[in-house]
C-alpha cells in the first residue's frame, strides 16, 4: 500500500531496459511503480494510477517528455499536485529552461546514477503535500 | 481533450458557452431577450508574458472567484458567467432578466461594472500584490440580443457574443487614445515621480541601492509597464525614458546616502536617443549610478551597443542586466554585455524553494558571476522560503517585498504583510 513517504509514481522512458531498471530499482525501496514506453501510454496512466511523481524521459518518439510534462501539469485535477522530473541527457541551460516552461519540478540527467536517482526522488516526495 | 472540460473549464469552474445556451434556452425563448456582455482582460497577456502561464492561471482563478462573488451578492444573481473558450483567458457573461423581473437597465449594468472591477481589483492586489495588480485592465462590451424564432438561437447568441467582443475592443481602443493623451499630459506637467527599491546585501540585509521605479501621478499611468508600452505605441519613449532618468537623479541626490548605488532602467532603445549620453546626465559621481538593461529586448547591433556601453562605463557608470534568464538566449549573450550585476528574472525567483530547476539555473547564475567578478540580484523575493533559499544559493543581493516595499523617501522600511487595497486617488 502506497503511504505518505512511498508515493506511487510513474516511470516514463520508451527504452525498456531503462525503465524496468528504475521499476526495479525503486520498487525495492518500496515506491508502488507503473511504467509507461511512450507519451500517449503516459497520459493514460497517470490519468488511471495519479502518481504523486513523474519520472518522464525527453526524448521519446511520437510525444516527447516536454509535451507530456505540459499535458500532465496541465491537467484540470491532478496537474496542481503532481511533481515531475525530467529525466534527460541535454543538460545545458536552454534544456533545463524549457523543462521550467513544462511546469517541471527537478530533472535527472542521463545516464543517472541510481543513488543519485534515489536521492531526487527523495527530495521530491518530501516537498510533497501530505495526503489527505 | 475530456468531453465534460468542453463543458465546464477546469481552471475557473465557470461552464462555457455551449453548455451555458442549453441551460438558459427556455428563459431566452421565454422572455425574447438576452443582454451579453463580453469581458477583455487587457493585460492579462502581459502577465503571462512576464511571470508565466502558471501566474495567470492562478490569477484567473481569482479573478472567476472574484466575479461569481460579486455577481451573486449583486441584482443579476440569476444571471450566467461563463468563459468564452475554455483555458482562454475572456469571460461572457449572460443576463436574461427572470419571468417577474424587468430586466436590468443599461445604467443599472454600468454601474455593477464599475463595482465589478474595483471588486476584482481588490481581490487581485490582495492576492497577488501590487505590481500584478497594476497590470489588471478590464473593458466590457454589451450586446442586445432580442430573440427571433426565425433564427437558430445558437447562432443569435454566437452574433451577439462577436458583437459584445467587438464593443469591448473598441471600447480598449478608445482608451489607449486616452491614455496617450493622459501620457502627454505626464509628460508636459513632468506629472512622474519616483519609488526607490531597496536592495539589500543578502548576508545581512544592509541596503546596497535602489532601483528607480517611475510612477505616473495620473492613476492611469502609475504602472511604469503601462506607461512604457503607450509610450512605445506612440513613439514617446526617448520622452518618457529622459523624463524618468531626470526624475531619478534628482532624486538621488537628495534621499540617497553616501554609498548607496541608484540603479536605473534603460531601455537599449534609449542608446540610440541623440539626447541620453554621458556629457548631459547629470550625475554627480557616475560611480554610484548602475545603469539596468533588460534581457527582453532585442539588441539589434551588439558592436555599435558595445562601443555606446563603453563610453558610460570608461566614465565610472556600471552595467546590470535585467530579467536575466527570462529568455532562452542562456549566458552567452549576458556575458557579451559584461555586467557588474545580473538581475535574475524573476520567474526563477518565484516559489524557488519547491523548484529544483529553478534552484539549479540560480545556481550556476552565481558561479557565472563569481568566475567574471559580478553579482546576483534576486528581485521579487516575497516570502521567508524564497529569501533564505537565494541565500543559500549564494546570490549577492535581494530585493523584494519580503525585505522592502519600494517608497518615495528611499527610506528601508518593511513590507507590509498584506498589500494595501487600491484606491482611486493619484499619488502625490
Amino acid at each position: 500500500m502506497p503511504d505518505n513517504a512511498h508515493p506511487p509514481i510513474l516511470v516514463v522512458d520508451d527504452n525498456p531496459d531503462n525503465a524496468n531498471i528504475i521499476r526495479d530499482y525503486l520498487e525495492s525501496r518500496g515506491y508502488p511503480i507503473t511504467v509507461a514506453y511512450n507519451g500517449d501510454d503516459a497520459l493514460k496512466a497517470f490519468g488511471e494510477v495519479k502518481p504523486a511523481l513523474v519520472l518522464l524521459d525527453v526524448m521519446m518518439p511520437g510525444r516527447d517528455g516536454w509535451q507530456v510534462c505540459r499535458e500532465m501539469k496541465q491537467h484540470p485535477t491532478l496537474g496542481k499536485s503532481v511533481r515531475i522530473v525530467m529525466v534527460t541527457a541535454l543538460d545545458d541551460w536552454v534544456n533545463k529552461r524549457q523543462a521550467l516552461q513544462t511546469g517541471a519540478d527537478d530533472f535527472v540527467e542521463k545516464p543517472f546514477e541510481l543513488v543519485k536517482l534515489a536521492a531526487t526522488v527523495e527530495r521530491n516526495v518530501k516537498l510533497l503535500a501530505p495526503a489527505s | 481533450m475530456d468531453y465534460h472540460q468542453l463543458l465546464r473549464d477546469s481552471l475557473t469552474r465557470l461552464p462555457t458557452v455551449a453548455a451555458t445556451i442549453d441551460s438558459v434556452r427556455k428563459s431566452i425563448q421565454d422572455r425574447g431577450e438576452l443582454v451579453v456582455l463580453y469581458f477583455n482582460f487587457d493585460r492579462y497577456s502581459k502577465i503571462e508574458e512576464i511571470y508565466g502561464w502558471e501566474k495567470l492561471d492562478s490569477v484567473l482563478e481569482t479573478t472567476a472567484s472574484a466575479m461569481r462573488d460579486f455577481l451573486q451578492q449583486s441584482t443579476l444573481a440569476s444571471s450566467r458567467l461563463m468563459v468564452a473558450f475554455p483555458n482562454d483567458d475572456d469571460f461572457v457573461f449572460f443576463h436574461v432578466p427572470q419571468e417577474d423581473a424587468v430586466a436590468a437597465t443599461d445604467p443599472e449594468i454600468t454601474e455593477l461594472m464599475t463595482g465589478l472591477k474595483e471588486a476584482i481589483a481588490t481581490q487581485i492586489e490582495l492576492v497577488h500584490g501590487e505590481d500584478i495588480a497594476a497590470l489588471f485592465d478590464i473593458f466590457v462590451g454589451r450586446a442586445l440580443i432580442v430573440y427571433n424564432p426565425k433564427l437558430r438561437l445558437e447562432r443569435q447568441i454566437y452574433r451577439g457574443i462577436r458583437e459584445a467582443a467587438n464593443a469591448s475592443k473598441s471600447l480598449e481602443h478608445r482608451e489607449e487614445a486616452r491614455k496617450v493623451s493622459d501620457l502627454r499630459e505626464t509628460l508636459r506637467d513632468r506629472g512622474l515621480y519616483i519609488e526607490y527599491h531597496p536592495i539589500v546585501v543578502t548576508d545581512d540585509q544592509r541596503v546596497f541601492g535602489y532601483e528607480a521605479l517611475a510612477r505616473g501621478t495620473m492613476r492611469s499611468m502609475r504602472s511604469p509597464e503601462v506607461m512604457f508600452e503607450i509610450a512605445a505605441a506612440s513613439d514617446l519613449i526617448w520622452d518618457l525614458s529622459r523624463l524618468c532618468r531626470d526624475r531619478a537623479i534628482e532624486g538621488m541626490g537628495k534621499l540617497l546616502k553616501d554609498g548607496e548605488l541608484l540603479f536605473m532602467n534603460v531601455d537599449p532603445a534609449d542608446f540610440a536617443d541623440p539626447s541620453f549620453d554621458v556629457d548631459t546626465l547629470n550625475v554627480k559621481d557616475p560611480t554610484r549610478v548602475v545603469i539596468e538593461i533588460t534581457e527582453r529586448t532585442a539588441i539589434k547591433d551588439y558592436p555599435k551597443f558595445r562601443g555606446r556601453l563603453k563610453e558610460f562605463r570608461d566614465r565610472g557608470y556600471r552595467f546590470a542586466v535585467d530579467d536575466a534568464g527570462s529568455g532562452y538566449a542562456g549566458l552567452g549573450s549576458i556575458a557579451n554585455l559584461e555586467p557588474d550585476f545580473i538581475k535574475l528574472d524573476i520567474s526563477l525567483i518565484n516559489c524557488i524553494d519547491a523548484n529544483f530547476i529553478k534552484q539549479n539555473l540560480v545556481e550556476t547564475m552565481v558561479r557565472f558571476a563569481d568566475e567574471h567578478g559580478a553579482m546576483v540580484i534576486a528581485e521579487g523575493v516575497e516570502r521567508k522560503e524564497e529569501y533564505d533559499m537565494v541565500k543559500s544559493l549564494g546570490v549577492h543581493l535581494v530585493q523584494g517585498f519580503y525585505v522592502h516595499k519600494p517608497s518615495q523617501n528611499a527610506v528601508g522600511h518593511k513590507a507590509l504583510r498584506i498589500a494595501p487595497v487600491l484606491t482611486d486617488q493619484a499619488a502625490p
